[in-house]
């Protein structure tokens, strides 16, 4: 049985660790390819097996009170068969106060699949009480439906024949797994046709992550398990694309402050740690990150996935069509496209959207970010943005009034939405565009928007900052040259931090702003690597050398040669011209670049990497593993 | 560019006959209950640790919990038959329970979420309507199955916030939208816009006392009233627009008093039926953000619910205010409806 050979191969990981320290805390793993199947599946089990040492108390991660544990704690106990009894006692004790929604839903989902050979009858009884009794709520987002959803439906396959008088929702087993199938599948057909909607989340793929893998460990039909494989592949498909060293790089349709200054500092590197272990895993994550090492024997990354992110042979652009956050007021559509760009590099990364709103308060719309030897602390990012803040925007994504969101946001985790000085968001009057590791943001900002400015990060990791005659801002960030050009007047601000999402004080942790304060604006980012000039000055001297102008009235609008030959025209309000030709975003697909590549609409992704190729399809529910080269 | 604004000396005839005491016919005797939320900042994912959802005023001047805790609350209806019947709108939809409360239906799929309204037609109890943000859901059978009845709504700008059923008509239903208030006489089968705003309806509500009368108000268009049963509208000219009006109330004791709920202006009433509006913050803590306001039908009480705070009375119509119970609550809906063993004349 599936859920025995799980336990089997836990069990058989269940060593003591040889660590002298956890790896969040430890020294920065190798980053040399492992191309030896078998050496890699060992180093990956060994990693899920060190997280669940992380929970059940071997680096007294939190409590060793067994009158305090939480669900995750009594599963890894459940997982190294320690003290099950008292494990029973005490799910018995926390099934007395269930939680509500899919927060609560699927670690209890976890719960239920891992003991359910082993919890006694009456600590089982009160976990499926619980799911009679408490009231769940679905949430109103996708990665809350998705998690809902997933956990509605496994609950359901493991009491299949139940009426609805022993269900919270009052329907029936065979009701609710229809339901939960429909919207599962009506989220997928959507991810794989026109893109995910909280695209390359920082956080939030470990609650799609997660899911998607109890679904293909545990789902008794086999077209349920499938459809969480192949999802799984596709998500981990794109983080090992837009990742560099293991930490993802671009835009983000959800993020946090300290994700977009600190890039490595996010769930997501949890998850790169885990499959790629080419960076370590945050310490403050891995709370959420530890559900998927209970369930992880039951994945196996694929080696295409893998090598996408551990193995680079060249610099590589990448294409990739997103959606938006649905909107469910003024606008003409449910979700607008995003046209996203990524240039991956082996000294930084540039990544990119087309600007507008993507999420209401969360988005982080573009970047240059360098690689660091070991990026933990390291603010290895440069971006600019128009801080918007609005009733009007609240009011299209959410239910909601046009006063009071806007400041309750601040309260609810998202303490930055409603200050001037922010460095996280995305605005209806920023425009992007990319060409390679050139990025040009154009700004028109409304009269009377209660933030009429832009701001420009600054990291206290960059190296040299200079402020030249010529207009141009010059910097160093690890081994990229970086030039950043403001197209008006600016002054210079401390930067603030909110240290956590419910973080009521802010802590200068170094670093400044930009702060330009005139309507319409622009910048002008060039990166390069250290090794393509023979100094610092022969960077800077090309840079002043490069054909650039410029104009604010009546709408910004720049031309510009960059570094890498292009002509690009970028006016706000236009399609961008590069090299002559209009930039048509119509063509654009679903993922185009050297690893990735899906037509829009098609629900089939071809994932490559040198002589491997692997075949995801959505539509006729198959993974085909093949050579580069085959149909 | 719109067209529906009035001239004041022109609107001053109309306004002087909107709620004239003359006209006024018996109202049956009335229940009263609010949707609240005690848990403060609750987002999907934290603990609930209050008890939020329905509650009745109780002969003891409490308020009873009924039903389930639920922190999303936005609404309920009763079925006129069977007080036990009821159907409550909730970010997950629309419940259902047949016993008074004992156990519940989840009845609205992952399609129709986040309920906004839900109002039963007394005249064919079987027949309920959600308002949800991304339009109007009709059931013709108890909230056991749903059709999504949009035909004269807009492709975009179907974000429904209030729905209210004409007592006097089956069928006959008023919704606020985003673009305005559309009116259907066929239980939805074709909508069709009597009023256009430039921003959502946040709420309906039909006279006790007149069954042609109605009143709304907006976010960015203020306060509406209606004398011909929603056909046409007409704006009270001396109501703010400049901030958003949440909710307006209308005094099942006296028909020429009304209050409107603002988080930008607080408290505002009329006891002229509208002709002149008076601020009632004082005794408010201020800013008087208020979420909601109600009156209780038995007594003319009026309740404010403000943000952050508890809920207020007052027994003088908004001159003066005294703390009430349910600290820390918001509240999302005050509903007034009839007795059971009253004429079934349907919700509020």
């Amino acid at each position: 049985m599936k859920h025995l050979s799980l336990f089997a191969c836990l069990l058989l990981c269940a060593l003591p660790s040889l660590r002298a320290q956890p790896s969040f805390s430890g020294p920065m793993p190798s980053r040399e390819v492992i191309a030896d199947p078998a050496e890699r599946r060992k180093a990956y089990h060994a990693r899920l097996n060190e997280v669940i040492d992380w929970v059940a108390g071997d680096t007294k991660y939190r409590t060793d009170d067994p009158a305090n544990f939480d669900i995750a704690e009594v599963i890894a106990r459940l997982i190294r068969r320690q003290d099950v009894e008292g494990c029973s006692r005490r799910v018995i004790e926390l099934m007395r106060q269930p939680g509500t929604g899919p927060f609560w839903m699927f670690p209890t989902v976890c719960l239920a699949y891992t003991g359910r050979d082993l919890l006694s009858p009456e600590a089982q009884a009160s976990i499926r009480a619980a799911w009679r009794t408490s009231r769940q709520i679905r949430g109103d987002t996708e990665n809350h439906f998705v998690m809902y959803y997933v956990s509605l439906y496994l609950m359901n396959e493991l009491y299949p024949d139940d009426a609805g008088d022993q269900w919270y929702t009052g329907l029936s087993s065979a009701e609710n797994r229809a339901e939960a199938k429909a919207y599962l599948t009506h989220w997928m057909d959507l991810a794989t046709t026109v893109g995910q909607g909280e695209f390359n989340p920082t956080h939030y793929i470990g609650e799609y992550a997660i899911p998607l893998l109890f679904l293909k460990a545990w789902a008794r039909d086999p077209e349920m398990s499938k459809r969480g494989h192949i999802m799984l592949d596709w998500l981990f498909a794109e983080l090992a694309e837009t990742s560099l060293q293991g930490v993802l790089r671009g835009p983000s349709a959800r993020t946090d402050e300290g994700s977009v200054i600190e890039r490595w500092n996010g769930m997501v590197s949890h998850f790169s740690w885990l499959l790629f272990g080419n960076t370590p895993p945050p310490a403050a994550y891995a709370i959420w990150g530890v559900y998927f090492s209970f369930a992880g024997t039951a994945y196996e990354l694929p080696e295409v996935i893998y090598r996408i992110a551990v193995d680079r042979n060249g610099d590589y652009e990448h294409r990739d069509h997103k959606r938006t956050r649905r909107r469910w007021r003024f606008s003409d559509v449910e979700w607008a496209p995003i046209y996203k760009t990524s240039y991956m590099r082996t000294d930084y990364a540039v990544g990119s959207y087309q600007g507008g709103l993507a999420d209401p308060i969360q988005t982080h719309v573009w970047d240059v970010t360098w690689a660091e030897p070991d990026p933990r602390g390291k603010h290895n990012t440069m971006f600019s943005l128009h801080p918007h803040a609005s009733g009007r925007v609240m009011q299209t994504y959410f239910a909601t009034y046009p006063e009071p969101m806007v400041n309750a946001v601040t309260f609810e985790g998202k303490p930055s939405y409603n200050s001037p000085d922010k460095v996280m968001g995305c605005s209806p009057y920023e425009q992007v565009f990319q060409s390679l590791d050139t990025v040009i943001a154009l700004y028109d900002i409304a009269r009377g928007e209660r933030f009429p400015q832009i701001n420009g990060f600054f990291s206290k990791d960059l190296k040299d900052v200079t402020e030249d005659a010529s207009g141009w801002i010059f910097a160093r960030g690890g081994n990229a040259y970086l030039a950043y050009r403001p197209l008006a007047p600016y002054r210079w601000i401390p930067y603030l931090h909110f240290n956590s999402g419910w973080a009521k004080q802010r802590r200068d942790l170094g670093g400044r702003l930009l702060v330009s304060e005139h309507l319409k604006n622009g910048t002008i980012v060039q990166a390069a690597s250290v090794s393509e000039f023979a100094s610092f000055e022969a960077f800077q001297a090309a840079m002043r050398a490069l054909p650039l102008t410029f104009t604010l009235d009546p709408v910004p609008s720049v031309k510009l040669k960059t570094l890498r030959g292009k002509t690009v025209s970028f006016t706000y309000g236009k399609p961008p011209v590069l090299d002559g030709k209009p930039v048509n975003y119509a063509a654009w697909k679903l993922f185009e670049s050297p690893h990735l590549n899906a037509e829009l609409h098609s629900r089939r992704l071809v994932i490559t990497h040198g002589s491997l190729r692997r075949t995801l399809d959505a539509a006729a529910l198959t993974l085909t593993d093949g050579p580069a080269g085959a149909p | 560019m719109l067209s529906h604004v009035r001239s004041f000396s022109w609107w001053c005839l109309i306004v002087a006959g909107l709620l004239p005491l003359s006209r006024a016919a018996a109202v049956p005797p009335l229940d009263f209950f609010i949707c609240a939320t005690l848990n403060r900042n609750y987002v999907v994912g934290s603990k609930i640790v209050t008890t939020n959802g329905l509650f009745q005023r109780d002969p003891a001047q409490g308020w009873a919990h009924l039903g389930y805790n639920d922190t999303t609350l936005t609404g309920v209806a009763f079925d006129p038959r069977d007080r036990r019947v009821f159907y409550t709108s909730a970010l997950n939809g629309c419940w259902r329970t047949l016993d008074g409360g004992q156990t519940w239906q989840i009845t609205t799929g992952w399609g129709i979420t986040e309920g906004r309204d839900v109002a039963v037609d007394p005249n064919a109890p079987d027949h309920v309507y959600l308002a949800f943000v991304n339009g109007v859901a009709v059931s013709t059978d108890r909230g056991r199955t749903w059709t999504r009845r949009e035909k004269g709504l807009p492709d975009r700008g179907k974000y429904t916030q209030a729905i209210e059923v004409d007592r006097t008509r089956q069928g006959r239903v008023l919704a606020g939208c985003e673009t305005g208030i559309h009116l259907t006489r066929d239980g939805g089968q074709r909508w069709r816009r009597v009023l256009m705003t430039r921003g959502t309806v946040n709420d309906l509500q039909q006279s006790w006392h007149d069954p042609k009368i109605w009143v709304a108000v907006t976010d960015r268009d203020g306060a509406w009233a209606s004398q011909d049963q929603g056909d046409t509208w007409k704006q009270f000219p001396t109501v703010p627009t400049d901030h958003a009006l949440y909710n307006i109330a209308m005094d099942p004791t006296q028909p020429q008093r009304l209050v409107i709920g603002s988080w930008g202006h607080g408290v505002l009433t009329t006891e002229d039926g509208g002709k002149t509006w008076q601020s009632r913050n004082l005794g408010l803590p201020a800013p008087a953000q208020v979420w909601r306001v109600g009156i209780e039908p038995a007594t003319g009480r009026l309740l404010a619910s403000v943000v952050g705070q508890t809920l207020f009375a007052s027994d003088d119509f908004g001159r003066t205010w005294t703390r009430e119970a349910l600290d820390g609550s918001r509240v999302n809906a005050f509903i007034t409806v009839p007795r059971i063993n009253a004429p079934a004349v349907g919700k509020k």
